[in-house]
Formats: C-alpha cells, structure tokens, sequence
C-alpha cells in the first residue's frame, strides 16, 4: 500500500493522465501536481494510484533498480524459506 | 556512482569509539530494505538501526476496525479499504472473518468507481496511511466524489509521532532516517525541529540500500563534527517546501485531531479528520461512530516494537501463536510491519 513506484507519463486529461512502467499502463490521478507543471513523458512518483511529485529520469530508474533489487530480494527469502 | 563497500568503510571511519548510536527509521519501506539487505549485519556494532512506526496498518486503531466490521454488516453499505486492512486482527475478527460486504481497492479512484455502479448502496471507504495515503484520498474529495461515498478517516501524521519518540528517553533516539516519500510530500523542512530543538539529525533518504547507508554515514557525520541539520539524500525528490499542492489540497479537507494509536495510545494532534465542512461525508458523523474501547492482545507487544522499545524477536509469540498467515498482532500483518518483515528475515 506505501510503496510508491515511478512511471512516465503517455497521456494528460488533467486533472487525471495515463502512465506507463514496465509495459504496464495505468489511470492516476494528477490532482496533487500541478497543472502546468506537468508534461507528455514527465517521470512521477505514484502512490496508490496518484501521482504525489515528479522526478527525473535518473531517479525514475534508480527507484526502479531499487524496487527490482527489493523484490528479488524477497523472491530469494520465499524460495529459501 | 558510489559504491557500497566505500559507502560501509566511510561508515566504520565515523562510528564513535564510546557508545551506541541508535538510528530509526519511521518507514516500512525502509525497515525493508534494512532487513533483507542484512544491512544490520554489515554495520558496525555500535550502530544499531532500530523500525519505528513506519507502518500506517500496525497502528490503526482496533476502533476504527470494529467500525468497518460493523459497517460492512449493514445491508446498505459496502466497505472499502486497502487490502492489508482486511486481515488485520481485532477482538471482533478481522473484516476479512467478520465482515460482510467489503471490497479490496488498490486506489481511492476504485472507490469512486464502486459508488458509481452501486447507486443504490452507502460506500464506506476506510482510508488510512500516512500523508503518502492521504494526499490521495484528499485528491479525490478535490474533484468531486459520489453522494453515497463516505470517508472513515484513519490518517496519522508522521512528523508528529516522531516527535514523541525523540521525547521518550527510554528509546534514546541519535538520528532519524526520514520518509522518502512522506518527505516528497510534506517537504524536508518539516524535520527540521528535530536538528533545532531536539539536536537530532534527520535525514531524508529514498529506500534503496546504497541511499539509505549513505543517509546513515550522513547522520553520523553530522554527530561527529556536531553540526546538525536536516540532511536529505533524496534530492530530485523532495525538495525542503514539500509538495505545496498536495499539502494545500489536504488542508482543504482536514483538519488535524487527537487520536489514538493503536498500542500506544492518545496523543494530541497527531491524526486527520475531515473538517466540520465536509461532515456530510464523515462516516463517523453520518453513522454516529463513537470510540470504543481498546482491548489489549494478550502477549502481543505491537506498541513496543512500534515505539522502538522492544524488537519483534522480544514477543513470545513471534513466529509461534503470530505468523503472516495468522497474524495475532496488527503488525504481522502487512508487508510493511516490523514483525512480518523480521518473520520473514530472522
Ligand atoms: S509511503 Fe513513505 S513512509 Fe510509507 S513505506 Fe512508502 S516511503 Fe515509507
Ligand atoms: S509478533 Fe505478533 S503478537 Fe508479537 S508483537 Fe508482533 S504482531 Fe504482536
């Protein structure tokens, strides 16, 4: 529920958007940014479906290195378990 | 890029000779991390990094859980709420046992979606978190929701409860690791009464290991030299104001109120409740919910662990009568609570 996972914006409806991560699009909500502020392909930190700040493109990927890091982390726990 | 090992040996160089320095971390992301890295191993052993309450689902309290059962067991209503509330215990059962009409959601846009196709029911839903959650919920209001959606407010506000963890001499805190993402909201500058009147440095780190053990060398090279301040390792992210936006927008919505914690107990400003504008989407006005009391879990010792006064292998029932599949306490349950994190690394 807390984790909060970059993804890049393919589509502006403000105050909602479409982004993408992964191959995986999504509907969020764009309320808490904003409006002119915001950007085709601007990279945005989202949580529980909103986004909540923009980041570059660098920490985009460096947050998703972490996340993979994280779950490969927990797959190796499950399967030693 | 740095590496690890530098960023380890930078820390070994700062650790004081003489004591103990005892590092929280108020994230379950964090905690995380901490955990299956074995970054506590890798520390030096004066250092100890001890979970906080990173976790929204461990200290919800067993009222507002009650009232979600209760609420799901009208016929008029369905209850919604994010998935790791359903299986949290309490002494009616969790809502996943007990309840009757609840829905998962994984956003509080499903909420909208679900009051939409169901004109004819009252939707609860059961928002909790910390501001990450509550940004979000306070969207929604924003542009607008359905008549029949009520909000049964649970939010708590993580400065706040860090500030009674720095009072508590008991836990003896040297340094917080603060919230990437609490942080990218409320900005790195709400920490900063920690560094001026307390004289404890905070630092705002992101969650993977290398940024988190650079947080960690930054504190302690803050205790070293004695300048303390507000550090932030997260930059790019959180900028020193916050999210202006997002704290206006919650603002508009709620208000700060005493609330208790669940295991801990009252404690004055420290949560968020719709203002008396927005009453007619109050759960807790529109159904008449009133508190009702705590019952304490035997041997459970959640609000230990949460305090940072105890570790999850102190409780006797962990890994024992309290696993993830049948939690005894509120924090075995989510991902983000210490107990599930340590079953599942120690
Ligand atoms: S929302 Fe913030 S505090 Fe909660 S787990 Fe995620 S990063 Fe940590
Ligand atoms: S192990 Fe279970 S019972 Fe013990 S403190 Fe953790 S959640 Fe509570």
């Amino acid at each position: 529920m807390c984790v909060g996972v970059p993804m890049q914006l393919v589509e502006i409806n403000y105050p909602s958007g479409v982004a993408e991560a992964k191959g995986v699009t999504r509907s969020i909500g764009l309320q808490l940014i904003a409006e002119d502020s915001l950007k085709i392909g601007d990279h945005v930190i989202v949580h529980v479906g909103f986004a909540i700040e923009k980041v570059d493109k660098q920490r985009a990927d460096e947050i998703w290195e972490a996340l993979e890091e994280v779950l490969r982390m927990m797959d190796e726990e499950d399967s030693s378990a | 890029m740095i590496k690890t090992q530098d960023i380890i040996n930078h820390i070994r160089s700062l650790v004081p000779g003489d004591r103990k320095v005892r590092i929280m971390n108020v994230c379950g992301s964090h905690e995380h991390t901490i955990a299956f890295s074995g970054m506590r191993s890798l520390m030096p052993e004066h250092i100890e990094l001890i979970p906080g309450p990173g976790c929204p689902v461990c200290v919800c309290p067993e009222s507002d859980i009650i009232h979600a059962i209760t609420l799901s067991r009208r016929a008029d209503v369905i209850l919604v709420t994010y998935g790791d509330m359903l299986r949290v215990p309490s002494k009616d059962g969790s809502i996943r046992a007990q309840g009757r009409n609840y829905k998962m959601i994984t956003s509080p846009s499903e909420a909208i979606r679900i009051a939409t196709a169901n004109p004819e029911k009252k939707i609860v839903f059961f928002s909790i978190g910390f501001e990450t959650t509550t940004a979000p919920t306070a969207a929604i209001l924003e542009t607008g929701v359905p008549d029949n959606l009520y909000i049964l407010s649970s939010h708590r506000l993580t400065p706040t409860i860090m500030e009674v963890l720095v009072k508590d001499a008991e836990i003896g805190i040297d340094g917080f690791i603060a919230p990437g993402h609490v942080s990218a909201i409320v900005g790195s500058n709400a920490w900063n009464v920690f560094s001026e009147i307390y004289g404890i440095p905070t630092v705002v780190a992101g969650f993977a290991a290398d940024n988190l053990m650079l947080g960690i060398a930054e504190i302690l090279g803050q205790l070293k030299n004695g300048k303390i301040r507000t550090g932030n390792v997260y930059a790019g992210v959180v900028r020193p104001e916050g999210n202006i936006q997002a704290q206006n927008i919650m603002a508009k919505f709620f208000e700060v109120a005493d609330v208790n914690w669940r295991g801990i107990g009252y404690i004055p400003e420290s949560g968020l409740e719709l203002r008396d504008e927005y009453s007619a989407r109050d759960a807790r006005k529109v159904f008449g919910l009133k508190e009702i009391k705590e019952e304490k879990i035997p041997g459970c010792i959640c609000g230990k662990v949460i305090l940072g006064k105890a570790y999850p292998t102190d409780c006797k029932l962990f890994k024992r009568a309290c696993t993830p599949k049948s939690p005894a306490g509120p924090c075995m349950v989510s991902m983000e609570g210490s107990c599930n994190i340590w079953y599942k690394t120690n």
